[in-house]
């Protein structure tokens, strides 16, 4: 459905997007991962048309997105990272400008107007100045002038900076919500657990490069690591740490000894088996799974958030 | 101590690197310094001298004097020929061609010294002033030069005027006698020649005219009866309201250039509040946006215009309807130029406070330079060269020809097409920019 085909981009010097190629299907909820300046932004503006690439295109059903083709547009919903509002408007008047600049008019847009509000839970505050509205508020606001007019493909660009976790999981569970209702959203973030939380498909980038894509599980595959279990050191786990090496390898932390099962225990359920055996109390024990922040060190070198 | 010392240097490193606050500062009250030195100060050169048109008609050497002194004079330029319409010939101004030049506002003045200037019985010399008050000030400093220097050369010919005046009174005969007579005794009381006494009241000294005269009150006061100066004021004489219908359109224009200067950089506004992108990223191209943005200034523009006119006919009776069509013209050409400065500003400033910067400084000085707060002619000739480069300088003009000369289209299309080429040039560069996201 959404194609991006070789494209480069530079802002002097500085190669913001290298080569980059992505194939989104009709449905998904594609992450696209990485650190700030990773170059996430400048492919979704140069996705949206904001700006255009040195080289390469964006294709949308085969369509090519160039300022010859404006209403191509229509099938996008762009929600900025910043809040793109009027502050000293009511929300009400700002869907009404930019459903008109969308092309909606008469009942068709009120009709919307009043859906959007409902969806992203502001239809009581439709009246009020933006500026007097939280930053969550503003942020759900965001998103309902982002898909006014319906389209096929919405996408986000780190929609929840600077908001509350309330605010966050609304805005989660309105895009999941989008998302069943057969929208293609394409997301970007540099928070892993939005990621994993929320997409089915990720990209990961970093110095304007896609250096891995897949499922979240294909991407922890990549890592060829397992769970580990974290045992806090004490004088019991350290008496215990002959018998404890039945299980697997063990390494010695400053604060825990890390334990790596081998192939006998490829269940969590076997491990607890045996440490329970071993009378390990409970609360000494930490299972610890393999995440993106894993994959992208082990891709990069470096933190995610660095 | 210690505190409040690191508090200074933070707000100094702040203020330095504010490049908006430091021109606003300094720069602009520097430039406007130097602009009003030079008219009410005498700093930085001499002040521009005044053109008026200069037809001597006269054979006498009296008017041949004082068009020399007019020649030499500071303050005044007098102009005595002009280029044919074919541009082939230089013609010398006659009375009439001087008053349509002075009609038509291609000059504010014109002194004529007649034919009759100094006949060869009159007891007086005869001046005929033309003048266009479309600037009070210009006008009072003309008139002010003429008259001081017609009257400085007056006293040398004072004693023949009288010896005329006499015998006009008295008759010819008796009059030469009597002159005759005085002189003897004269200079048989005060030991001086009677004959050279004889000669100064009835020819004109011309060496003794050249010479550079003392200025004196006294003389100058008893001279006047001597000097019929017929000024006629050919322009304005039925404006209800002069003074404000002569300065209200350079005001109006340099609210204008502020209002829609705002207008137009309120796109860095959109663009730091994220709006501007979420619009680009509509069915919409960059062209429309700026074309829009340009089409609602110039209407905004428009509606200030007529609200300020408006209020200046209710409130103070300037004749705005009385020339209303041309003065909508001039009105469109005006915002449509003023709007295109804002845009030039957005196009080469990289963030709102630049812009403002930026145009705060232009719009002061174009405002000073291009005859908004006073006239043209009163600065130095090379600042009257460089308003000619100020879109103020224009519009101004043009609103004084609709609103003080009630012109006709003809008249004001120069100013129409200047301003026009200024908002097409300007808005192109604009365009070119936009659209190559440059802005």
């Amino acid at each position: 459905m959404l194609k991006v085909n070789h494209t480069v981009k530079h802002f002097g010097n500085l190669t913001a997007l290298d080569n980059i190629n992505l194939s989104i299907e009709k449905g998904e909820f594609y992450g696209l991962l990485g650190p700030n300046g990773a170059g996430k932004t400048t492919l979704m503006n140069i996705i949206v048309g904001y700006i255009t690439p040195e080289n390469g295109n964006v294709t949308i059903d085969g369509e090519v997105i160039s300022v010859r083709n404006l209403q191509l547009r229509k099938k996008l919903g762009y929600v900025p990272q910043d809040i793109g509002l009027y502050l000293e408007l009511s929300a009400e008047t700002n869907l009404k400008i930019f459903g008109e600049l969308l092309e909606l008019k008469g009942k068709e847009l009120h009709k919307k107007i009043d859906e959007v509000l409902e969806l992203v839970q502001l239809k009581d505050r439709r009246k009020d100045k933006v500026g007097d509205f939280s930053g969550g508020m503003k942020r759900r606001l965001n998103l309902a002038a982002s898909i006014l007019h319906d389209p096929a493909i919405i996408l986000c660009d780190e929609p929840t900076v600077g908001v509350d976790p309330q605010s966050r999981n609304a805005i989660f569970e309105m895009l999941q919500h989008l998302n069943k209702l057969g929208k293609t959203i394409v997301y970007t973030a540099h928070y892993m657990e939005e990621a994993e939380r929320l997409c089915s498909k990720l990209a990961i980038i970093d110095h304007g490069k896609i250096i891995a894509f897949g499922t979240l599980g294909e991407l922890i595959n990549l890592l060829n690591q397992k769970d580990t279990v974290k045992l806090q050191k004490t004088s019991s786990t350290t008496r215990l740490l002959l018998k404890l090496s039945e299980i697997g390898k063990i390494i010695e932390q400053d604060f825990y000894y890390e334990l790596i099962p081998n192939q006998n225990y490829d269940k969590i359920s076997k491990i607890f088996a045996k440490l329970e055996e071993l009378e390990v109390p409970n609360n000494n024990i930490e299972i610890s799974r393999a995440t993106l922040e894993d994959v992208f060190l082990n891709l990069t070198g470096r933190s995610l958030r660095d | 101590m210690k505190t409040i010392y690191r508090l200074i240097i933070k707000d100094a490193i702040r203020f330095i690197n504010d490049k908006p606050a430091v021109i606003l500062t300094f720069i602009v009250p520097l430039i406007l310094i130097i602009i009003f030195g030079n008219i009410f100060g005498g700093s930085g050169g001499p002040r521009g001298r005044a053109n008026l048109i200069l037809v001597n008609e006269s054979n006498s050497i009296v008017a041949k004097l004082i068009e020399q002194r007019l020649d030499s004079s500071k303050s005044l330029r007098p102009v005595k020929t002009y280029e044919s319409e074919n541009g082939k010939n230089t013609l010398k101004f006659d009375e009439e061609t001087a008053k349509e030049w002075v009609r038509t506002g291609r000059i504010s003045a014109a002194v004529v010294m007649p034919n009759d200037f100094l006949a060869d019985t009159s007891t007086s010399i005869k001046f005929k002033f033309y003048y266009d008050p479309k600037n009070e000030i210009e006008s009072s400093i003309i008139q002010g030069n003429i008259q001081q220097t017609i009257f400085t050369q007056i006293p040398r010919m004072m004693p023949l005027l009288m010896q005329r005046a006499a015998i006009k009174e008295i008759g010819n005969l008796k009059g030469e006698k009597f002159v005759k007579n005085i002189s003897e005794i004269v200079g048989e009381s005060f030991g001086v020649n009677p004959d050279s006494i004889l000669r100064s009241v009835t020819v004109i000294d011309s060496v003794a005219l050249f010479r550079e005269a003392k200025d004196s009150s006294s003389q100058r006061n008893f001279v006047n009866n001597l000097v019929k100066f017929e000024s006629e004021q050919l322009v304005g004489k039925k404006i209800t309201n002069p003074g404000l219908t002569r300065t209200v359109g350079g005001w109006a224009m340099m609210f204008l250039l502020f209002s829609l200067t705002g207008a137009a950089t309120s796109m860095f506004e959109e663009k730091q509040e994220g709006t501007l992108k979420r619009i680009l990223c509509m069915p919409i191209s960059r062209s429309q946006i700026l074309w829009s943005k340009y089409i609602y200034s110039i209407m905004l523009g428009l509606v200030q215009l007529l609200v300020l006119f408006f209020f200046s006919w209710i409130l103070f009776d300037v004749s705005v309807f009385s020339n209303f069509g041309n003065l909508m013209i001039v009105m469109v050409a005006s915002a449509a130029a003023a709007v295109s400065f804002g845009m030039a500003i957005t196009s080469v400033a990289k963030t709102l406070s630049q812009a403002s910067g930026f145009s705060t400084l232009f719009i002061l000085v174009m405002s000073a330079l291009g005859g908004s707060w006073f006239p043209v002619t009163l600065l130095p000739d090379w600042m009257q060269h460089l308003s000619k480069a100020t879109i103020t300088y224009w519009s101004v003009e043009a609103f004084l020809q609709v609103l003080w000369r009630q012109a006709d289209f003809m008249a004001i299309l120069p100013n129409i097409v200047v301003l026009l080429l200024i908002a097409l040039l300007i808005n192109s560069y604009a365009l070119i920019r936009f659209q190559k996201g440059w802005i």
